[in-house]
């Protein structure tokens, strides 16, 4: 009960990246490469399958275009460009996450596996500090320990957000 | 009574008050004596007072409490129209707006009294009395005539009061004596009687009541009170306040001396002085009860209907801490966009619907019913024809219902012109026609900035002083035009003045001087292509920052405005003579009857409005201009637009000879989009790309194809 009632007060306030919740936070584990991310379930709106995506010309190259999400048009990112990896390579488990930051307001981000979902305390969180100039750093707020290993925990504002260079 | 739920329909109803007031102070400016207007302008201040009242917005209610006091006072003849009171008038109207904007915002009214108009309109009120002394006094001395035998001159008076009355006449106050006599058909004398109080309490300071306050409250008089009121204002006007609550039969009144009654308070002296510290509990009394009740009196005092006001006194003070709750939870805008549909619109609506649903039921049948295959095929393409024709008059009917008149956007701009005329000392005239063109509803929300934006440009850049527009052997009076009007699928809006023009030559001058263009850019470029510099951001022309414009971010935050709307803005000017800017907006924004081409592996909708010709050439018909592409096509020379070339599509290039040329259109101009094939034309949902792609300025939007796939919509505007 106190757990429901917490996630619906965090999702009321989805900007509030530093919430401390004494309780549990939900992480889906997802994998890029050979590293494991972890996405905050609570924005998080669906996880779809692998469909065509619709490029759209001149935009940055990060974003892979656009895919119809049940009538809607909802664009699609790669994490791995925007991180500086390697291109995405699309397997079977290649899965699309639909985010939910704001209202009316989805994108869906390519992950090339997901794995699991995780509940971490916040004892299990270690915040890392902003020190790390590296591209990779700045998308990650936290590291996350649990049994399967570290998750990195992703940033998910940074991430979405085009920096205006 | 929670007035939440009625918080729509009073922002829209204030509006549309507001509006007609702006509308009808400028025809009172023009024409001070038409009886016809000052009605109207009474009867809009009238209503925004008694629904401020209703909401529990005081001091909403109180500023149009005082201009309605203004205009009645005019309505009677007892004031002149002057310039000054329209210009106060006119700020009144802004401050009322901008306790709308905040109740739109938060609910809530906001905190600034306004005090300073408040205080001019009284000032208008008791100048205009003193202007028109003769009538005054005339009216008074008849008031007093038959009010000699009125009740209230029996009044006595104790110790305290006399102090009272004696502070107050050496403030320059005025004391006047009253008597409400109330209909004999009044059930509830009590509640009427507490009616009046407060009317003349928001005047004045009732000092002494007969019978006493308590008395008064608990219904023990009989068809008649009489009051010691201390006022500034006039004494009609608080007779007239007194007189306005209903089921009243007449007030009576005058001017009280102090000095007459105090013989006779003499003879009362030693009663009156044990009474004297009852009346005075007594007093504060109703005056602690009053306080909460304070919201409702307006809100009362309308509705003409004989409810109980007593019995709705706990329910309007309930009403009010429940505000507050709301208040605090809320922090975004309070009310959702609303559009006001005609009935007929929503019968059609229904009709249609119906209609699907018969279609839809039929096409159930079919399938159920059908052992002979032939059959089945032809009564299933009867009613998808069917359908389609229900579906495309649905479209329309709900696009007629999302349709606005732009009305509503320019209603206000003969008052901005005014001011501006005011503020830029020019003289110039507004002439509006077209006001009736419709727009989808979003489109008109959107549109009234850059159109204020333009219409200021012309106010201030455009037109020429009076002495500048002698010498040039124009009318001194400048004239600005605003045309709206239907064409095809677009709907145009121009902004036309008859002022300066742009000086092209200033301008290059100007672009260069800001390493806009290189002096050999310029050397090349058309006056068009000069003109069209101005909607760069920060350019602006203007030799002085003014208050009006000349900050630079007009013209390029009017461009961006109406390209976000999926229009486009235009000039046409000729120096010496003006300038023309025009609009060209689309009718609707959501459905679109489109042309679906395939571009290498890519599909791409082109809106089907744009569209020309579609035409087959051949290499040999592509000739080079400038090391540009174009055709010449019946005489006409058109540039030729590879879409892969533009939209980085990866593609075989095949020595392909025959090229399928898609001719489009933008104003007067052309050009020819190179596809690779035709589909064929389809109609289209608009779908937004979301905001996390930043715009492809060659791509209006999305749309799903039948098979689910995604197509980007071409925005042929931008290829040019």
């Amino acid at each position: 009960m106190d757990l429901l009632k917490m996630n619906t007060e965090q999702m009321m306030d989805p900007d509030e990246d530093e919430y401390v919740a004494p309780q549990i936070t939900q992480f889906i584990v997802v994998r890029f490469g050979e590293e494991q991310y972890g996405i905050d379930i609570k924005y998080v709106d669906n996880i779809v399958r692998m469909q065509h995506i619709t490029r759209v010309p001149k935009v940055s190259d990060h974003i892979k275009g656009v895919i119809n999400l049940r009538g809607e048009v909802v664009p699609v990112m790669s994490v791995r460009l925007k991180m500086n990896l390697e291109e995405d390579v699309e397997t079977k488990a290649t899965r699309i996450i639909i985010l939910k930051l704001e209202q009316h307001c989805n994108i869906g981000i390519l992950v090339d596996e997901v794995k699991e979902v995780v509940n971490l305390e916040e004892s299990q969180i270690e915040r890392v500090s902003y020190e790390a100039k590296d591209d990779k750093s700045n998308f990650i707020y936290g590291i996350g320990k649990y049994d399967g290993g570290l998750i990195s925990l992703l940033d998910l504002n940074t991430v979405i957000v085009e920096k205006e260079n | 009574m929670d007035v939440s739920q009625y918080l729509e329909i009073f922002i829209d109803e204030t509006k549309e008050h507001l509006q007609s007031l702006n509308t009808q102070i400028l025809n009172l400016e023009q024409d001070s004596e038409n009886a016809d207007t000052i009605n109207e302008i009474f009867r809009a201040a009238h209503s925004l007072k008694g629904m401020a009242g209703t909401m529990g917005y005081k001091r909403m209610q109180n500023l149009t409490h005082d201009m309605e006091n203004v205009f009645s006072e005019v309505r009677n003849g007892n004031i002149k129209v002057r310039a000054n009171m329209i210009d106060i008038l006119f700020q009144c109207l802004d401050a009322l707006e901008e306790y709308l904007d905040n109740i739109q915002s938060s609910a809530d009214e906001g905190t600034n009294d306004n005090e300073p108009l408040i205080r001019e309109l009284n000032r208008i009120l008791t100048g205009g009395a003193a202007e028109a002394p003769g009538k005054a006094a005339e009216q008074k001395a008849s008031v007093t005539e038959d009010s000699a035998s009125a009740a209230w001159t029996g009044i006595t008076l104790g110790e305290s009061e006399k102090v009272v009355i004696d502070k107050a006449l050496e403030e320059g106050k005025k004391v006047y004596g009253l008597t409400v006599y109330v209909q004999e058909s009044c059930i509830l004398k009590a509640a009427r009687a507490f009616l009046v109080f407060k009317a003349v309490e928001s005047l004045g300071e009732i000092i002494v009541s007969h019978p006493s306050a308590q008395d008064i409250e608990d219904e023990k008089f009989e068809n008649d009170f009489s009051i010691i009121v201390l006022s500034d204002s006039p004494l009609d006007q608080i007779l007239k306040e007194a007189q306005a609550v209903s089921e009243i039969e007449k007030v009576v009144g005058g001017v009280f001396d102090p000095g007459a009654a105090s013989g006779k308070t003499a003879e009362h002296e030693e009663i009156r002085e044990t009474e004297d510290k009852k009346e005075h509990t007594v007093k504060e009394e109703t005056k602690a009860a009053e306080t909460p009740k304070a919201e409702e009196k307006a809100g009362a005092e309308e509705r003409s209907a004989q409810m109980p006001a007593v019995q709705e006194t706990p329910a309007a003070s309930s009403a009010a801490p429940a505000r507050q709750e709301k208040k605090q939870t809320t922090n975004k805008p309070v009310v959702n966009r609303t559009v006001r549909v005609d009935i007929e619109k929503l019968d059609s609506l229904m009709n249609l619907v119906s209609e699907l649903i018969i279609a839809k039921n039929s096409l159930v049948s079919i399938s159920a019913s059908g052992d002979n295959d032939m059959a089945i095929n032809s009564a299933f393409n009867e009613q998808i024809e069917y359908l389609e024709s229900v579906t495309t008059n649905l479209h329309e009917s709900v696009m007629k219902v999302r349709m606005v008149p732009i009305e509503s956007v320019v209603q206000k701009f003969p008052r901005m012109i005014r001011d501006l005329q005011k503020k830029l000392g020019k003289k110039m005239e507004l002439y509006m026609s077209g006001e009736e063109t419709e727009l989808d509803r979003t489109v008109v929300d959107e549109i009234g900035d850059p159109l204020m934006h333009l219409l200021r440009n012309a106010a201030d850049h455009g037109l020429e002083s009076a002495e500048v527009r002698k010498e040039k052997g124009k009318p001194a009076v400048g004239s600005i035009h605003l045309d709206a009007y239907q064409d095809g699928n677009n709907v145009i809006i121009e902004v036309s003045d008859d002022g300066g023009g742009i000086n092209v030559e200033s301008v290059k001058q100007k672009a260069i001087t800001r390493n806009v263009i290189t002096p050999e850019q310029a050397e090349n470029m058309s006056d068009k292509d000069i003109v069209n510099l101005l909607f760069l951001p920060s350019f602006s022309t203007a030799e002085k920052v003014t208050d009006v414009s000349g900050r630079g971010v007009g013209l390029d935050v009017v461009k961006s405005k109406i390209e976000a709307l999926s229009g486009e803005v235009d000039v046409k000017t000729k120096f010496g003579e003006g300038s023309t800017w025009t609009i060209r907006l689309p009718l609707t924004l959501a459905i679109i009857q489109a042309l679906m081409v395939v571009v290498g592996d890519e599909k791409y909708a082109i809106s089907l409005g744009s569209i020309e010709t579609i035409e087959n050439i051949t290499d040999k018909d592509i000739k080079y201009v400038q090391a540009k592409e174009v055709i010449n096509l019946r005489g006409a020379v058109i540039p030729l637009i590879r879409l892969d070339d533009m939209l980085d599509i990866r593609k075989e290039k095949g020595g392909d000879e025959n090229l399928v040329v898609v001719i489009v259109r933008k104003g007067d101009k052309q050009a020819g989009l190179v596809v690779d094939e035709l589909i064929g034309q389809q109609e289209i949902v608009i779908k937004s790309l979301g905001k996390y792609i930043n715009k492809c300025k060659f791509i209006s939007g999305a749309t799903i194809l039948g098979d689910g796939e995604v197509a980007l919509i071409l925005d042929a505007n931008a290829m040019f």
